[in-house]
C-alpha cells in the first residue's frame, strides 16, 4: 500500500509543476498602445455608506479627466490590506496603487515593491506637493524619496452630547479644552447617572494613533526625533496614567471601543475621544437621540494638544513603465485640490490642502460645522511615527495589547507595563 | 404525530412525556437561537436604535439600502457557485473513496483515515500561503477553479463520516450482488449510494455551509470585487469609518435564504429516510 | 436490503471475490490526488518555510534552521494559545457529543411535523453567517446597554463585561460557539439515527422496555461510533471553530486569554508576516496531534490484545 500511494504521488507533483510552468509562460499581457488599465486596491471602495460612495465619486471624476487609464477598483477589507497587498505581491501581481493605512504603512514601505512617487512625477512634484500638510507626507519619505502621499486622513477628536452636558450643568458651548477639564466635565456627567467619557485607546484595527496623540500632547512619544524609543519615557508614562486615572477614579468605562461608540450612540455616555473618520456613522446612529457636537483634541497641562493622525496613505506598486505612469495620474489626481475637495465633502476625511480650506470649502465647513475644531488643529497635526523596520506593526501591536489595553482598561501598572513592552519592542525591533 | 412514536408509552405518561419533550425542545431552540434571533430584530431597527434596549418600529431601511446598493446577486450566485460546486466535489470523492476504503481496498483504510485525520489537525491557516502560491502558479487568481479545486483538499471530514456510514450499513444486499456478480460501480451505485442517501445528505449540507463560510481563501484568490464571495462581502459592512451594523445584519440574513434552501431540500432526503424507516 | 440477511459477516464484499486492485484504487486515487496536492503537498512546503526566515514578500528567504523554534517558544503568546487550545477542546466536547446527541434522539422518538420544525430550528444557527451572529452577541453583551447586563442587574447581579474581562471571555466564546456546533452534530447524529435498525428498536418494545431502556440499551450503543467519530473531531477542531467568533468578537484579547493555536498562527502568518515562526507552529500543531494519534493507537492495540 505504501509503495502504492508514494507512486501515486510523484507523477502528481510533477504535473503541478508543469501545469505552473504553462500558466507562467502563458502570461504576457499584450499592450494596448495608448490606453493602459491599472488596478486600484482600496478599503473604501465597494463599502456601504459615503466612503464608498465618495471613492466611487473619485473614480468616476478621474475617468472623465483621464478616458485613456481605465482604473479597476479592488475592494479589500480595511483588516486586510497589507495581507492583500503582500499576497499579491508575492504571486507577481501587485496592485497599481494600494490605499495603505499608516499604521502599516511603514511596513509596507519595507516589505512591498513601492515607487518612488517623487521620481514617477518627474518635474510636476514639487509644485504638486508644496501645498500638501507637510507632516503625512513626512512619514512617506525614506532617504530622500517621497513613497506615499497622504489619501484618508483622520485626527481624533472629542464628541460629546450637549444634552447630557446640559443635565450635568455644564456648558455645551464650552467644551473641555485641556484634560483637566476633561476630568471635571466627565465628573460632573457621571453625577448624572451617566458615563462621563471614553478614549479609544484599545483600537480593535490594533492603530496606535490615540495612544501616540496622547503621549505627544503629554510631552513624550513613542519615539523621538532621533528614533529612540521612548514610549516608556517619564512624560509618555505620564500620559497614559492620566487617561488610566479616568478609569480608575469611574469616570471612564473599561469596555471596548464598539461597546463605548455604541453607549456614546444611546446617549449613555458624555464623551468620545476617537478619530474623525467614524464621525459620519456616529451622526447617522445618534440622530434624534441627542445633540451631537465636537471640540478639538485636549491639551496636557499647559502645552498645546499635540494629536497625532490616522488614516491612509496612497503607494504605488506598478513595475511596468506604462502603468507606473498611470498610477501616477492616479495618486496626483486624488491628492490634487479637487481630490481632497471631494474626498472632504463626500467620505469626510480632512481636505489637505490650506488652499481647499479657504477656498470653496469654507462654504460646505459652514453646513457642516462637526469637522471645524479638527480642521483649526490641523497645523499642531503630528506625523505618525512608526517602529523601524519590517516588524513595525508588530511592534505597534505589542504596545497596544500588552501595554495601553491593559493599563487603560484593566489597571495594569503604568511605568511596568510600558517599561517591559519597551524592551521586547526594542528587542523586536533592533532600535535603541 | 399519535401512533407514529417509537418509544413505548401508556395513554396517560404519553402526555406527560410528550409535554416534557416539547419543554426540553423548547428551551434548547430557545437558548439555541437566542442571538440569532437578536441578529434578526436588530436587523429591522433604524439606524438610530440599533444600539440599546429602546423599544422602535420596525423598518426595512436596511433591506431596502441593500438590495439597491450592495451586489447580492453577484455575490451570493459567485458563493453558490462556489459552495455547491465543493460540496458536490468532496461528496464525489467521498463516496468514492469511502466505499473503496470499505469494500475494495480495506487494507488501505487504517493508513488511509490516518492521513485524513492528521490532514484535519494541521492548521489550515499556514497551508493557505502555500496553496496561495501554487494556485497563483496555475494562473488560478480571479478564476472559479481557484476558487473551488483547492477546498476539495479538505475532504477529510466528509469521508470519515462517510467511511462510518458505509461500514456501519447491513451488507447483505452488497453480498447478495457481488453473489450474482455485479460489477463494483453496480454495487456502489445500486446498492450502497442508494443508502447512504441521509449520510450524504448531510455531508453535502455541512460542506456547503462551511465553503459559504469561508473567508480567508477567497479573500486570498478572487481580490477582483465582481469575482468575490459573500464573506467577503460582508466585510464590506465592516470599515475604516465604523461599522453599518444595520446593513450588515440584514445582509446577512439575505444571503443566508440560499443554505435555507439547501437545507430544506437536504433535511427532506435526511427525514425521508428516516420515516421510511419508521413506516416499515 | 429489507430481508433476511444482516447477519451476513461485516467483511468487504467485493473485496474476496476476485483482487480489485486497479480498480479499487482507482476510486480512491481522486482523494489521494485532492488530498497530496492541495494538504500534503503544502504540508511539506510548510515544513520548508519553517526552516527559514522568509515575510512572503523578501526577495530571498534565509535558511535559519530551529531559529523560528526558538524564537517561538520564546514567547510567551504561543504557550498560552497552545494551552488555551486545549481548554477550548474540552469545553466544546459536550456541545459536540452529548447535547446534540441528546438532541437528535429526542427528535427521532417522535417522528412527525412537530420534529421537523424542531430539527430545522435548531440547525438555523448553523445557517446564518458567523459574523452576524457574532455581532448580536456583542450587542447583547455590551456591558453598557445590552440585554444580558440589563436582566442580570435586574435580579440583582454585578455588571460583567463579558467579552473585556479576562476571567469571563473564553467561556463567552465557547458559549457563542457552542450553537454553531451543536447545530452540525445534531444534523450528523440525525443522519446516523435515520439508518439505524429499527427492528432492535420494535422487539425490543414488544418485550416491554421502556422509553429510556430502548434508548440506553438499543439506540445509544448503535450511534457509539458517530459519538466517538464526532467527539475525535471536536478534539481536533475546536479551536478551528471558535476561530471566526475570536477574530471578530475578541481578536485573541483580553491579555491573550481567547487566543488558541490557529489564531495565533493567523496572527503569526497574516498580521504579522512571519511566514516562518507561523509554519513552525503548524508543524508543532501537527506533530503534537500525530503523536496523539500514535499514543492513542498504541493504546487500542493494548487493549485489543488483553
Amino acid at each position: 500500500m505504501r509503495s502504492v500511494s508514494t507512486r501515486a504521488l510523484v507523477p502528481l507533483l510533477a504535473g503541478a509543476l508543469l501545469l505552473s510552468a504553462a500558466a507562467c509562460s502563458a502570461s504576457a499581457p499584450a499592450a494596448d498602445p495608448g490606453s493602459v488599465t491599472i488596478t486600484f486596491s482600496s478599503y473604501n471602495y465597494g463599502t456601504q455608506g459615503s466612503a464608498g460612495t465618495g471613492t466611487q465619486a473619485l473614480l468616476d471624476r478621474f475617468a472623465e479627466l483621464h478616458p485613456e487609464i481605465t482604473v479597476e477598483p479592488q475592494s479589500v477589507p480595511v483588516a486586510d490590506v497589507l495581507t492583500s497587498a503582500r499576497a499579491a505581491t508575492a504571486a507577481g501581481e501587485p496592485p497599481d496603487v494600494v490605499q495603505l493605512g499608516y499604521s502599516k504603512l511603514a511596513e509596507g514601505l519595507e516589505t512591498l515593491p513601492v515607487q518612488p512617487l517623487d521620481e514617477l512625477a518627474g518635474d510636476g512634484w514639487d509644485a504638486h506637493v508644496s501645498g500638501i500638510v507637510p507632516g503625512p507626507v513626512a512619514t512617506g519619505t525614506r532617504d530622500g524619496s517621497t513613497y506615499a502621499l497622504p489619501y484618508t486622513i483622520s485626527i481624533p477628536t472629542v464628541l460629546y452630547n450637549a444634552d447630557l452636558f446640559e443635565q450635568a450643568g455644564l456648558d455645551p458651548d464650552q467644551p473641555p479644552a485641556t484634560i483637566e477639564e476633561v476630568r471635571t466635565a466627565a465628573t460632573a456627567i457621571v453625577g448624572t447617572g451617566a458615563e462621563g467619557v471614553y478614549f479609544a485607546m484599545a483600537d480593535p484595527g490594533k492603530s496606535d494613533y490615540l495612544t501616540q496623540s496622547v503621549m505627544n500632547s503629554a510631552g513624550g512619544g513613542v519615539l523621538d526625533a532621533g528614533g529612540t524609543i521612548t514610549l516608556d519615557s517619564p512624560a509618555s508614562v505620564e500620559g497614559i496614567r492620566q487617561i488610566q486615572s479616568l478609569t480608575t477614579d469611574g469616570l471612564q468605562p473599561a469596555v471596548a471601543v464598539d461597546d463605548a461608540m455604541a453607549a456614546f450612540t444611546t446617549g449613555d455616555l458624555g464623551m468620545l475621544v476617537i478619530s474623525t473618520a467614524v464621525l459620519g456613522t456616529v451622526q447617522d446612529a445618534a440622530e434624534g437621540n441627542f445633540e451631537l457636537r465636537t471640540t478639538a483634541f485636549p491639551g496636557f497641562g499647559s502645552a498645546p494638544a499635540a494629536p497625532t493622525h490616522s488614516g491612509a496613505a496612497l503607494v504605488s506598486l506598478s513595475e511596468d513603465e506604462a502603468r507606473q505612469r498611470a498610477a501616477w495620474e492616479l495618486i496626483s489626481f486624488l491628492t490634487s485640490e479637487e481630490g481632497y475637495q471631494l474626498i472632504a465633502t463626500e467620505i469626510g476625511y480632512l481636505p489637505l490642502r490650506q488652499s481647499v480650506v479657504e477656498g470653496e470649502l469654507a462654504g460646505w465647513l459652514e453646513e457642516n460645522p462637526l469637522l471645524v475644531p479638527t480642521i483649526e488643529q490641523l497645523d499642531q497635526m503630528q506625523a505618525y511615527q512608526s517602529f523601524p523596520g519590517p516588524r513595525s506593526n508588530q511592534a505597534t501591536q505589542l504596545l497596544q495589547d500588552e501595554a495601553v489595553e491593559p493599563v487603560v482598561l484593566r489597571g495594569a501598572d503604568p511605568q511596568s507595563s510600558l517599561t517591559s513592552t519597551a524592551n521586547r519592542i526594542r528587542e523586536l525591533v533592533g532600535a535603541p | 404525530m399519535a401512533g407514529r412514536e417509537l418509544l413505548p408509552d401508556g395513554a396517560g405518561r404519553a402526555r406527560v412525556g410528550g409535554l416534557l419533550w416539547h419543554l426540553a425542545l423548547c428551551g434548547a431552540v430557545v437558548s439555541l437561537l437566542f442571538a440569532v434571533v437578536w441578529a434578526l430584530l436588530s436587523s429591522f431597527r433604524p439606524t438610530s436604535r440599533i444600539y440599546g434596549l429602546t423599544p422602535s418600529w420596525p423598518t426595512l431601511e436596511h433591506y431596502t439600502r441593500v438590495l439597491a446598493e450592495w451586489p447580492v446577486a453577484t455575490l451570493v450566485g459567485n458563493t453558490f457557485v462556489m459552495a455547491s460546486a465543493v460540496a458536490v466535489g468532496q461528496v464525489v470523492i467521498g463516496c468514492l473513496a469511502a466505499f473503496a476504503l470499505v469494500h475494495l481496498t480495506p487494507r488501505a483504510r487504517r493508513p488511509v483515515l490516518a492521513l485524513l485525520t492528521v490532514s484535519l489537525a494541521i492548521p489550515p491557516q499556514a497551508l493557505i500561503i502555500p496553496q496561495y502560491l501554487m494556485a497563483t502558479r496555475l494562473g488560478w487568481l480571479n478564476t472559479e477553479a481557484g476558487l473551488i479545486v483547492p477546498q476539495l483538499g479538505s475532504s477529510a471530514l466528509a469521508v470519515l463520516v462517510l467511511v462510518q456510514h458505509v461500514r456501519a450499513m447491513p451488507v447483505s444486499a452488497a453480498q447478495a450482488a457481488r453473489l450474482e456478480g455485479a460489477l463494483p460501480r453496480e454495487v456502489l451505485w445500486y446498492v450502497v449510494l442508494p443508502a447512504l442517501r441521509p449520510a450524504i445528505a448531510a455531508v453535502a449540507v455541512l460542506v456547503f455551509i462551511t465553503t459559504w463560510n469561508e473567508y480567508l481563501w477567497p479573500l486570498l484568490i478572487t481580490p477582483r470585487t465582481e469575482d468575490t464571495t459573500v464573506q467577503i462581502g460582508l466585510s464590506q459592512f465592516v470599515t475604516a469609518e465604523g461599522t453599518d451594523y444595520g446593513g450588515l445584519l440584514a445582509a446577512s440574513t439575505l444571503t443566508s435564504l440560499p443554505i435555507l434552501l439547501v437545507y430544506l431540500v437536504a433535511a427532506r432526503r435526511i427525514t425521508d429516510a428516516f420515516m421510511q424507516a419508521g413506516a416499515r | 436490503m429489507t430481508a433476511a440477511a444482516t447477519l451476513a459477516a461485516q467483511a468487504p464484499v467485493v473485496a474476496r471475490r476476485r483482487r480489485p486492485g486497479l480498480a479499487g484504487w482507482s476510486y480512491l486515487l481522486p482523494l489521494l490526488l485532492v488530498v497530496g496536492v492541495w494538504i500534503y503537498l503544502p504540508v511539506l512546503a510548510t515544513v520548508v518555510l519553517s526552516l527559514l526566515d522568509w515575510n512572503l514578500t523578501s526577495p530571498t528567504a534565509e535558511f535559519v534552521g530551529l531559529d523560528n523554534l526558538r524564537r517561538l517558544l520564546s514567547e510567551p503568546e504561543f504557550a498560552q494559545a497552545a494551552g488555551q487550545t486545549l481548554l477550548y477542546a474540552v469545553a466544546l466536547l459536550p456541545f459536540s457529543t452529548a447535547v446534540p446527541l441528546l438532541l437528535a434522539v429526542l427528535l427521532w422518538a417522535r417522528p412527525g411535523r412537530a420534529s421537523t420544525i424542531y430539527r430545522s430550528l435548531l440547525f438555523v444557527p448553523a445557517m446564518v453567517a458567523p459574523v452576524a451572529v457574532a455581532v448580536a452577541w456583542r450587542f447583547l453583551l455590551n456591558p453598557l446597554n445590552g440585554l444580558v447586563n440589563e436582566v442580570t442587574g435586574r435580579v440583582g447581579l454585578p455588571a460583567v463585561n463579558w467579552l473585556g474581562d479576562p476571567a469571563w471571555a473564553l467561556p463567552v466564546i465557547v458559549v457563542v460557539t457552542a450553537a454553531r456546533v451543536v447545530a452540525f452534530n445534531m444534523l450528523l447524529f440525525s443522519a446516523a439515527l435515520s439508518g439505524l435498525d429499527r427492528r432492535a428498536v420494535e422487539a425490543a418494545r414488544l418485550e416491554g422496555a421502556t422509553g429510556f431502556e430502548v434508548v440506553w440499551f438499543v439506540v445509544l450503543p448503535q450511534l457509539r461510533s458517530t459519538t466517538v467519530l464526532l467527539g475525535l473531531l471536536s478534539v481536533v477542531l475546536a479551536g478551528q471553530w471558535s476561530f471566526t467568533n475570536v477574530s471578530v468578537l475578541t481578536q485573541g484579547g483580553p491579555d491573550g486569554v481567547t487566543d488558541n493555536v490557529y489564531h495565533r498562527i493567523h496572527t503569526l502568518g497574516f498580521g504579522y508576516f512571519e511566514t516562518g515562526m507561523a509554519s513552525t507552529a503548524s508543524v508543532l500543531v501537527l506533530v503534537f496531534f500525530a503523536l496523539a494519534a500514535l499514543a492513542a493507537e498504541a493504546v487500542r492495540r493494548r487493549r485489543g490484545r488483553s
